[in-house]
Order: structure tokens, then sequence, then C-alpha cells
């Protein structure tokens, strides 16, 4: 059973994902910031990570290259509510680049390839 | 012995003779005769002063001034007597020398066969007969010298009256010299006067053909210059002899000319010195009077001269009047060529006007002004000349001309100043005046050359012969480089051609100050005219600002909005879904949950395109090909398109120019403009798409059109289709068209809207080809030459 660690300080999509992913199959665990994340990181070990990118405390891309410092080949999805980090360099240190759907068909379709289960 | 009654009809007789008005010759004829009669002479006569011999017996009479009385019973000393004077000797004989108070006038001789003696009686009456012939001799003389002098008087008369009676050079100089030559008797005369600028001396007048013999010119310059009379009888050669006087006009010190006559019309040939005294008295007179005429002459021309140029600055004050009526651009040109060709003011048949375009380093066509045909320019000449008031009044009522054939010719004209051989350009880039009087002439031949060297309708040689005249050969015109402040900014050409006036350099030389004057004023209409460009460019871009600064804040509160919203939507979107999975299908809840569904992924859509909107997406620019992302933009519409009644016009050419762009951002736009197209038709109707290369200014664009016939855009929605949130579709954001505007904006694109309300609305769009595209077409337009 593979793990994910879900990243966003939305309660409503935390629990959506965890839903949505744990029907898939997957064991979910949550992070409402990049610090929590960061802390879950040691004791969960997920096989993958998706991370929101506007959050406080710590955003998702600093979350993102702690996590890289560690995990250098550790799955990473980025989310956003729209395509605005799309060109940014900073993002390019992740796997993909999601934009936040209430479809979630190409987010799971995603997961897969990137756990190699497709 | 003399008979007292013979002696008594002796000086009855000359008493008679003395008194009658007979020839002087006769009368003393009958005298000699009434003599010899009465005293029964063998020979008497009187022999003339010229007949006495130098050094004979009689030159010493006349010397010693006493008679001589040879009688019987005298002796006569023979020694003295020349051979010629021996016949004079007779037996007895005697000479009385004829004596007034100055000078000798003749001797009387008389003389007989046989010896006789004079008694004391005889003696006193032959003296007194020498006195009586004398007296008649003197009288003769008087008489003669009394009508010279009348004859002289008369001639100055007639030549005071003559040189009176005009002050016209011409007339004044043929009076003289034919009066000098009745006076004079000559054969022939010439006139001189000196050329004050050439310091020349001039033929005025001549009668004859002297004046062409080499001589007489030297003569002249000498009489001239030296300022002395001249009489020179020429012995010569047979043909050249000649007898001639000249003589220098002088007035006040000052030389003028000279006159000379030439040849005596009578039998004797040459003159004498009363004629030479007579031509200097009448020279003197009439230096006064030429003088005076010269005088008058330079007066009148002066006048003359002023008179012009009082009214050629008349001319320009009322034009300069007329010029400060307005500054519009359109009507200062029209009002400088109405001003060159009416009848008032330079009186040209048509006058054209082509101004320089710095940029492009070309001269155009700007305006002409004049009739299209010969039976136009009757017709509004004699308009024309009805018309009354100043030149000012009179230009500045004219209606302007702007539909005439020749304007639309001249506006058509566009001629590169690289063109040396081309008269414009050449006015343009030398900077003076041409006066081309026919092609002919050395100027003209600029034509032929123009003809050979330039490309068809480059040049104004072809344009100016061909274009303008009705017969190249015969045409003439002139033009004049128009002065600004800072340099020449153009070119007026003028002709007549209806009435073929010549234009001559005094023409030329006011249409120049003409133009001068109409230079600035159009300099300044330009000036004015530019600076309401730049305030109208100003004012919209401060419009623009307004507008933008507007969408700025319009688009940071959509995108925190948007922002806040996004999270919440794909929540209740994603348990939406999850609720329609768990729903089964035949309950009711279903149904309810896919309008959630579909709702949340309309607002989803929404969001994107404000965030679209209100972001400056970086554009990954590339060549594109526009008939590719027309025909994928139509693919979402194809179908729908494909199962109703409208009607689809595609017109591809197959070779368009590349574009550099963004193909998604332009698959946008058409999408989006093909969209709209096709909702506002309603199933029916015809969606037009053409697609066309084109070439502005020198550079290649492609443009776009999507046209419909959805009844188009209500007139007073139109200025707010670009604006976001505007839309007239209950289904709509109101973002489609805005995006579009600034997609085709930040590709350095236009969009203009032709709308027809009522038929439909055309979206034209033009964008640049890119360099790539451009080297292409001009690969391909050189391969097709």
């Amino acid at each position: 059973m593979k793990k994910i660690l879900v990243v966003d300080d939305e309660e409503s999509i935390r629990f959506l994902y965890k839903e949505e992913l744990e029907e898939e199959g997957y064991i979910v665990e949550c992070a409402k910031n990049g610090e929590e994340a960061l802390e879950k990181l040691v004791a969960f070990q997920p096989d993958l990570i998706s991370l929101d990118i506007k959050m406080p405390v710590m955003d998702g891309i600093e979350a993102l290259q702690r996590i890289r410092e560690k995990e250098r080949h550790l799955p990473i999805i980025l989310c956003s509510a729209y395509g605005e980090y799309k060109q940014d360099l900073t993002t390019w240190a992740s796997d993909a680049y999601v934009v936040k759907c209430a479809d979630l068909t190409n987010f799971k379709s995603i997961i897969r390839k990137l756990l190699g289960l497709s | 012995m003399v008979n007292p009654l013979h002696t008594y009809d002796l000086l009855k007789s000359i008493v008679q003779l003395s008194a009658t008005p007979l020839p002087i010759h006769v009368r003393l004829d009958r005298m000699l005769q009434s003599v010899s009669a009465a005293f029964q002479l063998d020979r008497c006569f009187l022999l003339r002063p010229e007949k006495i011999i130098e050094d004979g017996f009689l030159s010493r009479l006349v010397s010693e001034k006493k008679p001589l009385w040879v009688e019987e019973g005298t002796s006569f000393r023979k020694e003295n007597v020349l051979p010629e004077e021996e016949g004079l000797l007779c037996p007895t004989f005697a000479c009385i020398p004829l004596y007034d108070e100055t000078s000798f006038q003749g001797m009387l001789y008389i003389g007989f066969s046989k010896p006789y003696h004079f008694s004391p009686q005889e003696v006193e009456l032959l003296l007194l007969m020498g006195e009586a012939m004398m007296g008649t001799i003197r009288n003769d003389h008087l008489h003669q010298k009394a009508e010279e002098t009348i004859s002289e008087l008369t001639a100055f008369y007639e030549m005071g009256k003559a040189v009176a009676s005009t002050l016209k050079l011409g007339n004044l100089f043929q009076l003289i010299v034919t009066t000098g030559l009745k006076i004079l008797k000559a054969k022939g005369g010439v006139l001189r006067v000196e050329d004050k600028k050439t310091r020349e001396l001039e033929v005025k007048w001549s009668v004859g053909d002297y004046h062409q013999y080499p001589l007489d010119e030297k003569i002249a310059r000498r009489v001239f210059f030296t300022q002395t009379p001249l009489s020179l009888n020429h012995p010569g050669e047979e043909n050249l002899s000649f007898s001639m006087l000249c003589a220098p006009f002088l007035s006040k010190g000052k030389i003028l000319g000279t006159l000379a006559f030439y040849d005596k019309d009578s039998d004797s040939s040459k003159f004498d010195e009363r004629d030479f005294q007579l031509f200097q008295m009448i020279t003197n007179q009439l230096s006064f009077a030429i003088e005076n005429a010269l005088t008058h002459y330079e007066i009148s021309n002066m006048a003359q001269e002023n008179e012009k140029r009082v009214a050629q600055l008349s001319s320009l004050w009322e034009f300069n009047k007329a010029l400060l009526t307005t500054v519009n651009f359109e009507r200062i040109l029209q009002l400088t060529l109405t001003a060159i060709t009416i009848g008032e003011g330079l009186k040209f048949n048509r006058a054209m006007l082509f101004l320089v375009n710095e940029k492009n380093r070309t001269l155009e066509g700007a305006m002409a002004v004049g009739p299209d045909s010969a039976e136009e320019a009757g017709r509004i000449w004699a308009a024309l000349s009805q018309r009354q008031g100043t030149l000012s009044d009179q230009i500045t009522q004219l209606n302007p001309q702007g539909h005439s054939a020749l304007n639309a010719i001249v506006k058509g004209i566009q001629i590169s100043l690289e063109q040396g051989q081309c008269i414009l350009s050449r006015t343009v880039l030398e900077g003076k005046p041409f006066n081309i009087p026919s092609s002919q002439s050395k100027e003209g031949r600029l034509q032929t050359q123009c003809e050979r060297g330039c490309h068809l309708g480059s040049e104004v040689g072809c344009y100016v012969s061909e274009h303008l005249s009705r017969d190249p050969k015969v045409y003439s015109f002139a033009t004049v480089p128009l002065m600004g402040k800072g340099g020449i900014i153009g070119v007026i050409l003028v002709d007549n051609l209806y009435n073929q006036n010549p234009i001559t350099e005094k023409d030329i030389h006011f249409l120049s100050m003409f133009s001068n004057q109409a230079g600035l004023a159009i300099e300044n209409a330009i000036l004015y005219r530019n600076l309401e460009e730049v305030h109208q460019e100003l004012k919209e871009t401060q419009n623009l600002l307004i507008h933008r600064e507007k969408m700025v804040a319009l688009g940071e509160l959509s995108n925190s909005i948007a922002h806040e919203i996004k999270n919440p939507l794909v929540s209740i979107g994603g348990f939406a879904r999850r609720l329609y999975r768990a729903i089964p299908d035949d309950a009711l809840e279903k149904r309810y949950t896919q309008t959630i569904m579909i709702e949340v992924a309309r607002l989803e859509k929404i969001l994107t395109d404000i965030f679209n909107y209100t972001h400056d997406e970086s554009i990954a620019f590339k060549e594109c090909n526009l008939r590719k992302i027309l025909e994928d933009s139509l693919s979402m519409t194809q179908s729908r398109i494909d199962a109703g009644g409208v009607k689809l016009v595609k017109e591809f050419p197959e070779e368009i120019p590349q574009i550099h762009g963004d193909y998604h951002q332009l698959r946008q736009v058409f999408s989006n403009l093909i969209g709209n197209a096709y909702q506002s038709m309603k199933g029916q109707g015809m969606l037009s798409l053409r697609l066309h290369p084109i070439a502005k200014n020198g550079a290649s664009f492609v443009r776009v059109e999507v046209e419909d016939t959805g009844g188009g855009i209500d007139p007073q929605n139109l200025h707010n289709i670009f604006n976001p949130f505007y839309t007239t579709r209950d289904s709509s954001l109101g973002l489609g068209l805005p995006i579009v505007h600034k997609i085709i904006t930040s590709h350095r694109g236009q969009i203009e809207v032709d709308n027809q309300p009522g038929i439909g609305v055309n979206f034209i769009i033009t964008l640049p080809a890119s360099e790539k595209g451009r080297e292409n077409r001009l690969k391909g337009a050189e391969a097709d030459q």
C-alpha cells in the first residue's frame, strides 16, 4: 500500500483529497502547512507528497526545497488554485504541477503515473 | 559817241532790269546786252571771280581795285598779259572790277574792234553800269542769304515741331533722322544712343545702309569719345568715296549719343561748311529733346515697374490676409493654389502642389487646382470675371474642387527624391525654380531622360508630359520650391495648358515670392495639424491610462476574490462528484448533485478566465501559421456548424506569410470570435472566414476577417464591447472580446470592427508578418519577377 502525504491549508481540500485517495487504495496522511509536512515526513515515510503552494507558516515552494534536501527522489506534486507558478523556476524541482480542479481525474492519473502504478 | 537818247534807254533798261524778279544770270545778261547795244560794242561780258587767272593782268586789276581804260592814244604794256588773256586785247577795251564793301564779285569787260575814245560822260556811264550790275549781284546775294536763313529757320521750326510732337523715343529718333535728312538733303542717316548698361553705342534709327559700313561705327565711336563733331569728305576709291557729317549729342556736359548724315542727295555730292554748321546747330538743339525723351522714357519705365511692384505687393498682402483666415492644412493648400490660378492673382491655368515626406524621402502630390478641360476653363473664367471684390475675398469665397480629375491624378503621384533626373525632385534637391518652355528645350530633354531612366509612375517628367497634357510636345510648365523655415518642404508646379501663354522669368520671380509666403503658412498648418494629432493621441492615451488603471484595480480585486473562491469551489465540486458516485442512478438526488457539478465547472471556467485576463501570462512566441490556427480554432465549432443551418465560407489562400505569436493565445482569440459569431446567428446565416496578406507602408501583414450575419452590434453598445464584464448574453461573463483585444494588442496587431447594424459584424484582425515571413514573401516576389 502506497502512502501519500497531502499538504494543504484548506481543511475541506485535505478532507476531499484524503477521501478520494483512500478510495483509490492509498494510505493518506495530511498536514496543514510546510512545517507540519516536514515534521510528518520522517514518521510517516510517504511514497508521494501533494503540496499546495499558497500556505501560511511555510509555503509549498519552501517546503519543496526543504524536502528535496532530504529526499532527492521522492515524487512531489505541486498544486495551486491557478497556473500562476507554472513559469516559476523554483517549481521545476517538483515532479508535476497541477491546477486544482473539482474533477480529480487528472490529479489521480498523475499520482498513478508517478508511483509507477499505471 | 553814245547818243543821249541811247543813254536814256540804257538807264531805263538797267533800272527796269534791276527791279525785275528774273533770275540773276538773265538779268545780268540782259544788262550786258543793253550796254552792248547802247555803245555798239563788239564784245561785252562779265567775268566771274573764278574765271580770273592768277598772275595775269586781270588779277592785278582786281587787287588794285581800279578800272582799266585802253583807248586810242593810250599805251598798254603787254608784258603782264597771260596767253589766255591775249584774246581780250582789242584795239580799245575797258575792264571795270565790281566790288562791294568786302568782296570782289566780277569784272565787266567791253571791247571795240576799232580804235575808240571814251568821253568823260561815257566813262561815268560805264562805271555807273558796273555799279548797277554790282548792286544787282549784291541784291541777289542778299536775297539768297535771306532765303537760306528762311529755309534754315523753317528747318529748325520743322525739327522743333517734330521733336516737340512726341516723347516716345522710337518716334523721336525716326523724326530726327528723317527731318535732318530733308534739311541737309542727305542720302542716309544714323542715330546712335549709348546703352547705359553695356556702355555700347546702339543704332536706334537709320535710313540707308551706311551704318553697316565698318568705318561708320569707327567714326561714330571716335566722335562719341572725343565729343567733337566731324565733317569728312572721303575721296577714296570710286565706290568708297563718301561725304559724312557726324556730331555728338551733348547735354549738360554729358554725352548721349551721335547723329550722322551721309552724301548729299544732289549734284554736289559733298557737304559744305554751311551744311556742317547747320548740322551742328541741329544736333545742339536736339540734344535737349533727346535728353528729355530719354529721361521721360526712364521715368515712365520706373513708374511702370513701380506700378507692377505695387500690384504684386498688394496681391501678396491680399494673399496673406486670406491665409490668416485659417490654420486648416487643406484650406491653406486650397487658398494658395487658388491665388496662383485666379485672374486677380498670378493667372496660371493650373497649379499643383507636392510636399516632401522626409520619412520616406519622397515627394507626394498634395492638391491640384485647375479645370479638367478647355471648355471647363472657359466656363470658370467667364464666371470669375463676373465676380466682384478683392483678391482675398475672391479666393476665400471659392469652394474646393476636390472632385477634379487633375486633383485625383496629382494626389496619386509619389516620386522618390533620389530621382535626380526628375524635374520635381530636382527642384527640391537644388532648391531653385525651373522654367521648362517646351520639350525641345535644353531643360525639356530631361523628360526624355526621365522616360528612359525611370520605372513607370515613379517620376515626374512622364507624369507631367503624359498625364497632365493633351499634347506632350507643346507642353510647357514651371516649378518653384516651397520654402519653409528649416528648408524646402515641397514644390509648386504651374502651367498654362489652355491658353498657352508663355511663362516669363518675371512670372517665376513673383511665383517664388508667393511660394515663400505659402511655404511658411503650409509649414505652420502642418505643425498645427501635428499638434492637433498629438493632442488627440494624448487625449486617447490619457483615456486609455484611466481605463487601464480601472482595469488594474478591477484585476487586483478579481484576483483576490478568485483565489479565495477557488479552494471552496474545488471542494464543493469534489464532494459533489463523490456524492454523485454514491447516489444510486434512479435517485432524484443524483440530478441535484449533477447540477452542482455542472455549475461548479462553469464557475471554475469563469475564474480561470478572470485569472488569465488579469495576469500577464508570458507568451511563448514562435513562428505560427495563421491558417492552421484558424482551422484548429474552427474545429470546436465545426461539428455544430455542420449539423445546423449556418453556412461556412472559407477564403484561405495557399501562400500566407508566417507570423510570430503564441499558438494557444491566438487559438483562444479565434475560438472566441468564431464562437461569438456562431452564437449571434442563432443557427441560421453565413459565417465567413477570410485570410489574406497585405502590405502597408512598405511592411508586410496578415489580415484575418471573421464575419457573421447575426444582425450586428447595437451602435449604442459598440464602444463597450472590449470592456471586461460587459455582455449582452445572459450566459456570458463578458471577458471573451476583452481577452481577444488584449492578446491581439500584445501581438502588436490591430483589431477593427466593421459593424452593420441589422446585417452583421466583421471583426478584422491585422497581425504583422514575422521577419522570416517577410523574407519569404520578398523571395517569392523576386522569384515572380
